[in-house]
């Protein structure tokens, strides 16, 4: 009964991503994809979670809870990154009008 | 007895969990404007994962485990509305329109094929 839950959670999470990563390719603005990705992280991380429980590991959730803060810092960093971009762009447009 | 009343709580979780991911993934793809995407990707977000949380809890055998899963929980809390309102703040400072429900729309319901004119 455990097991069978954890196993069925495990591929809906592995769905939900396969989704997340279509929205990812075929979103049309930065906004869309940046959404995705951050839809993305919540659920690999709850992937994680789930496999440690699943094989009894604790190493699994050491894991999920470095990736959770990496993958916010590069986040971040991202977004300051495209941000600098569109500004850039922007302030050159407005320049040549 | 405990393992049946902890088998309980983790089926209830899963199935909130099945349930409000479904609806963030259709919002995801549904819906108009990057704004509202973003609330469907974060009731998805908030909401399926920390359900996951819970029945991870219920379900951990060890107190170890259970500790690791209440620290994820906590940086969970702090790290997923502040990515949420960076992409928004992104979204914002990037000169996206929020979507409004056009005249045109109204009339006809499902005929938005000029959506982006009605934008502007």
């Amino acid at each position: 009964m455990k097991f069978l839950m954890i196993d069925i959670m495990q591929w809906f999470l592995i769905v939900c991503a396969f989704f997340c990563i279509l929205r990812l390719i075929t979103g049309r603005t930065a906004a869309d994809k940046l959404t995705g990705l951050n839809v993305l992280s919540g659920v690999v991380l709850a992937f994680l979670v789930l496999r440690g429980v699943r094989h009894g590991t604790a190493l699994f959730l050491d894991v999920a809870l470095v990736y959770d803060i990496l993958g916010f810092l590069g986040f971040l960093a991202i977004a300051h990154f495209l941000k600098d971009n569109f500004s850039g762009e922007v302030e050159k447009e407005e320049m040549k009008r | 007895m405990i393992v049946i009343l902890r088998n309980v709580i983790a089926l209830i979780a899963f199935s909130a969990a099945i349930i409000f991911g479904t609806a963030g993934i259709f919002g995801l793809f549904r819906f108009p404007d990057p704004y509202s995407k973003l609330q469907a990707g974060s009731l998805c977000g908030t909401t399926a994962v920390f359900s996951i949380f819970i029945g991870s809890l219920a379900l951990a055998p060890t107190w170890a485990m259970a500790g690791r899963i209440i620290i994820i929980c906590f940086f969970f809390l702090i790290s997923s509305p502040t990515g949420a309102h960076i992409v928004a703040r992104f979204a914002w400072q990037s000169n996206i329109a929020p979507w409004k429900p056009s005249a045109r729309h109204h009339r006809k319901g499902k005929n938005n094929k000029n959506k982006q004119d009605d934008l502007q």
